[in-house]
């Protein structure tokens, strides 16, 4: 039985939005909860895939859980150890063990340094050790995500997407990362190279026994590398189970949509006629959130042909994660 | 669909000038392609292979600069019969030395006022462009609805407002923008980047144009919305007999709504032909570069029988220092002894080898 290492107990991070600059003490600020209550757990050498649309708060869950952003309330526990409310200096010691693989490849790396020393600084910042020793594992480094070592005395702006990529990732490893947050780490890339990384991201898995929090709105990808999919909506988690159920046995009326909203290429002797055919009654896309009970009532089509039942907008029966069975559960008055 | 082009690009080749690499980049080096009226064109390719520089060119939006275009691109629609590179070499000197290119010296003044002149007459009129970030690419100090009808009473011979605002509103209706009458007074940061997306196709088509451009009408959205775009560009293509050029570097939005597809690498067309060949997954006679770029979609297909994706190793052609042989060779797997002296050492050209499926390697020639 693999160990926990990640447990996220109902946590939440409100942003304060302050109108003006006198507004702390009109109390004129206005609360955004972009994530309000998120719970799972994440096993060693296990991969937890986050979905949703943009703005959903997937990105500030990433960020909450290694402690980037302080959590508002709810406990984030690392390997049996509770950092929810840990000083700086003993969190300094943990993040050599957690990382994150950040979105944007061009601000993540100096553009004033070399390969070399962007990977040498952050070896050196957790291990003291000296140059020999460093050069040997950036080496080392370098093997394991198979980069060539022509490049390490290259600038980042001289390298493609996918090798800037391969250094983030090299960088990542080269404090001896167990945990790995990947927020997006495919989304600017094409297709072939994306598949490379993918692969990458796998293999190292296996072979050095890590665990990502995988975040992404690019639900394919996320059903190949993830043993487990969560899917949030407006800042909770709406469905969570295993990949393959999720993709193909979604309880939550989002989820099916989501899945079922991807543009699959298709046989074109018989094209398969609009898979959306509620796509009309979907109307606008908007994040204005409804005030009370399910945060999806108004987007959702089983609450419309259901002749929209009283539960669903009750904000006493905000509908929870329920188990279903088989390590799935689903945040629904009338799962599918 | 006919078979009377409305678009002929032949040998088209638009090239950069790098002051500090001392060379030239060659975005787009030879490419012929044809749309016919009423079809869609699907353009697939990654990043750098050279599709939006040709829509572009087609535009004449590369005048400006230190781009060089040469080839023919004929515009055969019912108002303008014309090459509309026309006398545009004239306004360009490359100096060489030693085989390499020194200096690009361009006439900018003369070929702007010359091209101008040509695309003036084309742009939005006879072909319109939607471009690829919906959100940038509309003004936004200006109500939505007052840009289309703008380029209505520009570019149609509706040329009062009222008249150009009730055509607005119902193009806008046309794409499903719910409550038009409301929407047309919104200003693009209160949209959404797929109403954006609606609002530029909207403003394209309103000019009734003979050719729409559509580069990368999806990227950037979340799957949802990008699946209803896709519809939408459907539904228009049957009700009103649109001729699109669709460029995306997503396989399964072209596969979906193109009639013909052409797969480009590095600046040049690798392979051409009819959707139905290129995209399906019969073991067809098919280019090694579409072959691999299908393999490594992640489709539910490729998810649940191999579990992994089957990556293109190598990097994307870097367009300064094109090889001389095939320029896909250093990443191809499926070089044989028979052909890889030629693979080095000759580029092959893009030859039929089916009806209207034309291939560019040598594993299908001879």
């Amino acid at each position: 039985m693999p160990k926990t290492i990640l447990e996220v107990i109902n946590l939440k991070k409100h942003f304060t939005h302050r109108k003006g600059l006198f507004s702390s003490f009109r109390e004129n600020q206005q609360s955004i909860p972009a994530v309000d209550g998120v719970s799972f757990y994440l096993k060693e050498n296990e991969t937890v895939g986050l979905v949703g649309e943009s703005g959903c708060g997937k990105t500030t869950v990433g960020r909450t859980v290694l402690r980037l952003e302080k959590p508002t309330s709810g406990k984030v526990i690392f390997d049996g150890k509770d950092i929810t409310s840990l000083p700086a200096d003993e969190l300094t010691l943990l993040r050599g063990q957690m990382q994150m693989i950040f979105q944007n490849l061009d601000a993540a790396l100096n553009p004033k340094m070399r390969i070399r020393n962007i990977l040498s600084e952050a070896i050196t910042v957790h291990h003291k050790i000296g140059g020999a020793e460093v050069d040997r594992r950036i080496s080392d480094l370098l093997e394991q995500v198979s980069l060539k070592k022509s490049k390490l005395s290259n600038f980042p702006h001289e390298l493609s997407g996918g090798e800037k990529r391969r250094v983030g990732l090299a960088r990542v490893l080269s404090v001896g990362a167990k945990f790995i947050v990947a927020d997006e780490p495919t989304s600017a890339l094409d297709v072939s190279i994306q598949a490379q990384v993918v692969n990458l991201l796998q293999d190292l898995q296996k072979r050095l026994g890590l665990s990502y929090l995988f975040i992404s709105h690019d639900l394919r990808v996320v059903e190949l590398i993830s043993h487990k999919v969560a899917v949030m909506y407006l800042g909770k988690i709406v469905e969570i189970g295993l990949s393959g159920r999720i993709a193909n046995k979604a309880m939550h009326p989002y989820t099916h949509i989501l899945w079922s909203s991807l543009v699959e290429k298709q046989n074109i002797e018989t094209p398969q006629k609009a898979k959306s055919v509620q796509a009309g009654r979907w109307g606008v896309f908007d994040f204005e959130r409804p005030t009370s009970g399910c945060r999806f009532a108004p987007r959702c089509p089983v609450y419309e042909s259901k002749g929209k039942p009283a539960p669903c907008t009750d904000p006493a029966t905000e509908p929870q994660l329920k188990d279903i069975g088989g390590a799935h559960q689903v945040a629904c008055h009338f799962p599918l | 669909m006919t078979t009377v082009p409305i678009l002929k690009i032949e040998d088209l080749r638009t090239y950069f000038y790098s002051r500090s690499k001392q060379a030239l980049i060659r975005s787009v080096d030879g490419v012929s392609l044809e749309i016919m009226k009423g079809e869609t064109l699907g353009v697939v390719g990654e990043s750098g292979s050279g599709k939006s520089i040709t829509a572009l060119s087609v535009l004449g939006l590369i005048g400006a600069g230190p781009g060089v275009i040469s080839g023919k691109i004929e515009l055969k629609s019912n108002r303008i019969q014309k090459n509309l590179l026309e006398d545009l070499e004239d306004f360009v000197k490359l100096t060489t030395r030693d085989g390499k290119i020194m200096e690009v010296s361009k006439d900018v003044v003369g070929w702007e006022r010359k091209a101008e002149r040509v695309m003036d007459k084309v742009r939005g009129k006879e072909i319109a462009m939607t471009f690829q970030n919906p959100g940038s690419s509309l003004n936004p100090f200006m109500p939505v609805g007052k840009q289309i009808t703008e380029a209505i009473r520009l570019h149609t011979s509706m040329k009062t407002e009222p008249e150009a605002k009730e055509r607005a509103l119902t193009w806008l209706d046309r794409v499903k923008i719910d409550s038009p009458r409301l929407r047309f007074d919104h200003y693009p940061y209160g949209l959404s980047g797929g109403m954006c997306q609606r609002i530029m196709i909207a403003m394209a088509l309103a000019s009734e144009p003979s050719l729409l451009i559509a580069d990368e009408p999806t990227t950037g959205l979340d799957a949802t919305i990008q699946s209803k775009i896709v519809d939408l560009l459907g539904e228009l293509k049957s009700e009103l007999g649109i001729t699109t050029m669709l460029i995306s570097h997503d396989i399964s939005i072209i596969s979906r709504l193109s009639d013909s597809v052409a797969v480009m690498y590095g600046g040049t067309v690798f392979e051409y032909g009819p959707a139905r060949h290129l995209l399906s997954e019969g073991e067809e006679a098919k280019h090694p570069y579409t072959s691999a770029l299908l393999a490594s979609i992640p489709s539910a297909q490729n998810i649940r029988e191999k579990g992994y994706l089957q990556a293109i190793e190598g990097d994307v052609l870097d367009t300064i220092n094109i090889p001389e042989g095939c320029r896909f060779y250093s990443r191809c797997s499926r070089v044989t002894e028979r052909i890889r002296e030629k693979c080095i050492h000759h580029e092959p050209d893009l030859r039929e080898i089916g009806s209207g499926h034309k291939v560019r390697c040598w594993l299908y020639f001879d």
